[in-house]
């Protein structure tokens, strides 16, 4: 053996990962130069987009007479707040996977390397990858206040230094909670419960910043108590001990000039910093191990009783005969034969059974919903056709935004997915074409029952007659129809056998590309609509005419034409 | 080399593994055998140091793996059923990186390695991604990675998945090599054939006890019938199976 001149295992770590990275960056440069620059095109976009929309917000806001700077800085608080709280959440989900649902840790752990050395390297790369998001997000922003603000260069590489120091303090709460709730949870009840809290975290937002019924008159005579209430309800985003308040309060200091309060906030964040990750990465080996052999430990009979009731009743019903509420369901429609209800039952229960899957899905549209009924004590003020219908439109776009990132991360991994159980699926009587037309089918009306629920509510929400709501949900019928086209066609054509894990085949080049073309296809849709609409000021039935002849081009360029190809690939699929 | 004294794992009402006494001596070739879920996984797993148990303790070349685990994992090789590896990396750099872990001199990994990826026919692989290698392919790399250095014990689990006969013939002769050499191995299969050909002891387990315990004629002598080593395993571990509970169910 050799002591000496060996590197430690945290480097060695790193430099495999590093290694690994690099190589799978460059397998997706190699695999096209013109998807590569695409999505550096796509990403270059997204930021002048998102600082556009910063910047105009900030001037337009910054422009009120006396209280501009008071809500810019209200906004800054309340933004770092709910980043916060959503960092928090994705570094437990993130945390709690890759510490004890990830096959490398329990590689590592058979190898002689101390526990703390695999959580120190573990925490490293969740927060990483909890955390890249909130920066890619939060960097428009702050260079758009910056610019507003008219700060000196200084102030970037100090944001930059702020933000690193924020960014870590819910990577350590998210790994101590990560810890504590494998040591005494399942994997089920874990899942339940982020989700509840989820839930009603939401709620209670929803309730905390409700909007208020505002009435003609009192815009016109009593601003003052309106915009009162507005900062006393958003008051606890200024909680003195707040993260987020560390933040917003040192960068808004530094871009005014008082260097020495952004001085105190920097020694703030990094005490804490010090301490926590002091403590988090001198101390887990121990609660890490206890932990991870805890989840090791449990079967599928533990975990809460009534889940472990629910699990019971189902491995003791030994009727083959019976196939549940959901098979007498679908056996109402008799129409549909009953190798096709067959995999759509097999879907459907998959698909319930993975909480991860629906959960996400569940807070996306629970987000979107939430907004879209606060939406009517807008609706008074709403009298200029103009802004209902531009509330609309980007009330369109919202809807279809959240539905590429469903079927993007759930209908592209379809097929990927199933390639795996092609032994049954695949060499079954029913055939691959039908096996992927079904699928399609039972993930454009899932997308479709939503969306469409949501554009109904939004133009019942902004009191649009009933013939501009049923234009509108025509038109999400369409988008789902393409989305879902796309997604299943490109999953088709770009299958992922290797991977068991969704979220790593979405990752691939063919996720990638089905999501930047989804964006595209949202975005020009958006356009080509609003452009043509029949309710513009100046709406010619020429322009609309030419919008609808564009958008169902594009429709069936961007949805038909994958689903085609990706079917014509079956036919020479080898696996 | 290895001592189990004890060992018992509960999930949740479910004795999985229920109170395992063994000691396998320095060279010894121990074959494990037992049906699907009769917690020989979960033996290995409390073995090398992968989940505590409830009870008892496992001590592996003179380590308590609980008390001592870094003592012991290095002298200590597992190869789990579906090896975790770098996709991404190569053979050879996986194997270096392993080297690196159990801080062994450098020369020796070049030596070492160039020795094990020849007997484990790896060479025409050594610099090709991992990702693209066959399933038998990528159990060979963890096979000789395991073997890189030198372990005292040898914990494997069900070594010849994937393997074409003539790789798997590979694999018994260097295992079979290195047992005589000194390196304890400590082998679960469900195949009988390869338990009767290279063990020098063979433990039946079932339904989390270790029901049986000898040379593979010991064992078809104990049923005083001249059976074959599958009809003495299907008799021991049927023979409960009417009195018993529900199929037990173990974590993956």
């Amino acid at each position: 053996m050799n002591s000496a001149s060996q590197p430690s295992g945290l480097k060695l770590l790193a430099g495999v990962h590093l290694r690994q990275h690099w190589r799978r960056l460059k397998g997706v440069m190699s695999q096209s130069r013109l998807l590569s620059a695409t999505i550096l095109f796509f990403l270059m976009g997204y930021c002048w987009l998102s600082f556009a929309i910063f910047h105009r917000a900030m001037r337009f806001i910054g422009s009120f007479p006396g209280l501009g700077d008071l809500l810019i800085e209200r906004m800054l608080f309340l933004l770092f707040a709910f980043l916060f709280a959503l960092l928090l959440i994705s570094n437990l989900v993130i945390t709690y996977s890759n510490l004890f649902r990830n096959r490398e840790t329990n590689f590592l752990h058979s190898l002689p390397m101390h526990p703390n050395t695999i959580f120190q390297w573990k925490f490293l790369e969740s927060t990483v990858v909890a955390s890249w998001a909130f920066i890619f997000l939060i960097a428009p922003m702050l260079a758009a206040y910056g610019l507003v603000e008219k700060v000196d260069w200084t102030f970037y590489p100090m944001t930059c230094l702020l933000i690193l120091q924020f960014v870590i303090l819910p990577g350590f709460a998210g790994a101590w909670a990560a810890i504590a709730l494998a040591r005494y949870m399942d994997r089920r009840a874990f899942q339940y419960t982020l989700l509840a809290i989820g839930l009603v975290t939401l709620a209670a937002l929803a309730f905390w910043l409700k909007a208020e019924q505002v009435t003609d008159d009192m815009l016109e005579t009593r601003v003052m108590l309106v915009l009162d209430r507005l900062l006393r309800n958003t008051q606890f985003s200024q909680f003195a001990f707040l993260p987020s308040y560390w933040l917003a309060t040192a960068v808004i200091s530094w871009s005014e000039g008082a260097s020495s309060a952004t001085l105190f906030f920097i020694l703030v964040l990094l005490s804490y910093g010090l301490f926590l990750g002091g403590v988090t990465m001198t101390f887990p080996g121990s609660p890490f191990y206890e932990a991870a052999s805890a989840v090791q430990s449990r079967g599928s009979g533990m975990g809460w009783p009534g889940l472990r009731f629910r699990r019971h009743r189902r491995s003791h019903s030994n009727d083959f005969g019976s196939g549940g509420w959901l098979h007498a369901l679908l056996s109402l429609p008799w129409w549909i034969p009953l190798e096709s209800r067959a995999v759509l039952i097999k879907d459907i229960r998959v698909f319930w059974r993975d909480t991860s899957q629906w959960g996400q899905s569940l807070l996306l549209f629970g987000l979107l919903a939430a907004y879209i009924i606060n939406l009517k004590n807008f609706s008074a003020q709403l009298n200029n056709p103009f802004w209902i219908h531009l509330i609309a439109y980007l009330n369109l776009g919202a809807c279809s935004l959240n539905l590429a990132t469903l079927t993007t991360r759930f209908v592209f991994p379809q097929f990927s997915l199933e390639g795996k159980r092609l032994w049954i699926v695949g060499m079954a009587p029913i055939g691959l074409n039908k096996v992927i037309q079904i699928k399609y089918t039972l993930a454009t009306l899932i997308s479709l029952l939503v969306t469409g629920s949501l554009i109904v509510l939004s133009c019942y929400m902004l009191r649009m007659p009933w013939t501009q709501a049923l234009y509108f949900t025509f038109v999400i019928l369409v988008m789902s129809l393409t989305l879902n086209g796309l997604a299943m066609g490109l999953g088709v054509i770009y299958p992922n056998f290797k991977e068991d894990n969704p979220s790593k085949i979405v990752s691939g080049f063919g996720g990638t590309f089905c999501l930047v073309l989804s964006f595209l296809y949202i975005v020009g849709t958006i356009l080509i609509l609003a452009v043509g609409s029949p309710w513009a000021q100046q709406a010619r039935p020429l322009t609309t005419g030419i919008a609808w002849v564009l958008f169902g081009m594009l429709s069936l360029g961007i949805g038909y034409l994958p689903y085609r190809l990706g079917v014509r690939r079956l036919k020479y699929l080898e696996i | 080399m290895i001592e189990l004294r004890g060992l018992v794992k509960t999930f949740g009402d479910l004795r999985a593994v229920d109170g395992i006494d063994l000691t396998i001596g320095q060279g010894e070739f121990f074959a494990v055998l037992g049906p699907n879920a009769a917690g020989k996984t979960t033996t290995i797993k409390m073995m090398v140091g992968l989940i505590k148990p409830t009870e008892g303790s496992a001590v592996v070349a003179g380590y308590d793996i609980q008390q001592s685990p870094l003592d012991a994992r290095k002298r200590l090789a597992y190869v789990p059923d579906f090896p975790f590896l770098y996709d991404k990396l190569t053979p050879l750099e996986f194997m270096q990186f392993t080297g690196q872990l159990f801080n062994i001199d450098p020369d020796k990994v070049r030596h070492q390695g160039a020795e094990l990826a020849r007997r484990f026919h790896l060479d025409a692989f050594l610099n090709k991604s991992i990702e693209g290698l066959s399933h038998g392919t990528r159990q060979r790399v963890a096979i000789a990675s395991a073997l890189l250095h030198d372990p005292e014990v040898f914990v494997i689990d069900e070594p010849m998945v994937g393997l074409d006969p003539q790789h798997a013939r590979i694999v018994k002769d260097i295992l079979k090599e290195r047992s005589g050499q000194g390196m304890t191995v400590f082998l679960s299969t469900h195949q009988l054939s390869v338990a009767e050909e290279l063990a020098d002891r063979i433990g039946i387990i079932h339904q989390g006890r270790l029901v049986a315990v000898g040379t593979a004629r010991e064992l078809r002598d104990q049923s005083g019938r001249d059976e074959a080593l599958e009809s003495s395993f299907l008799r021991l571990t049927t023979e409960s199976t009417e009195s018993s509970e529900p199929e037990p169910t173990q974590p993956a």
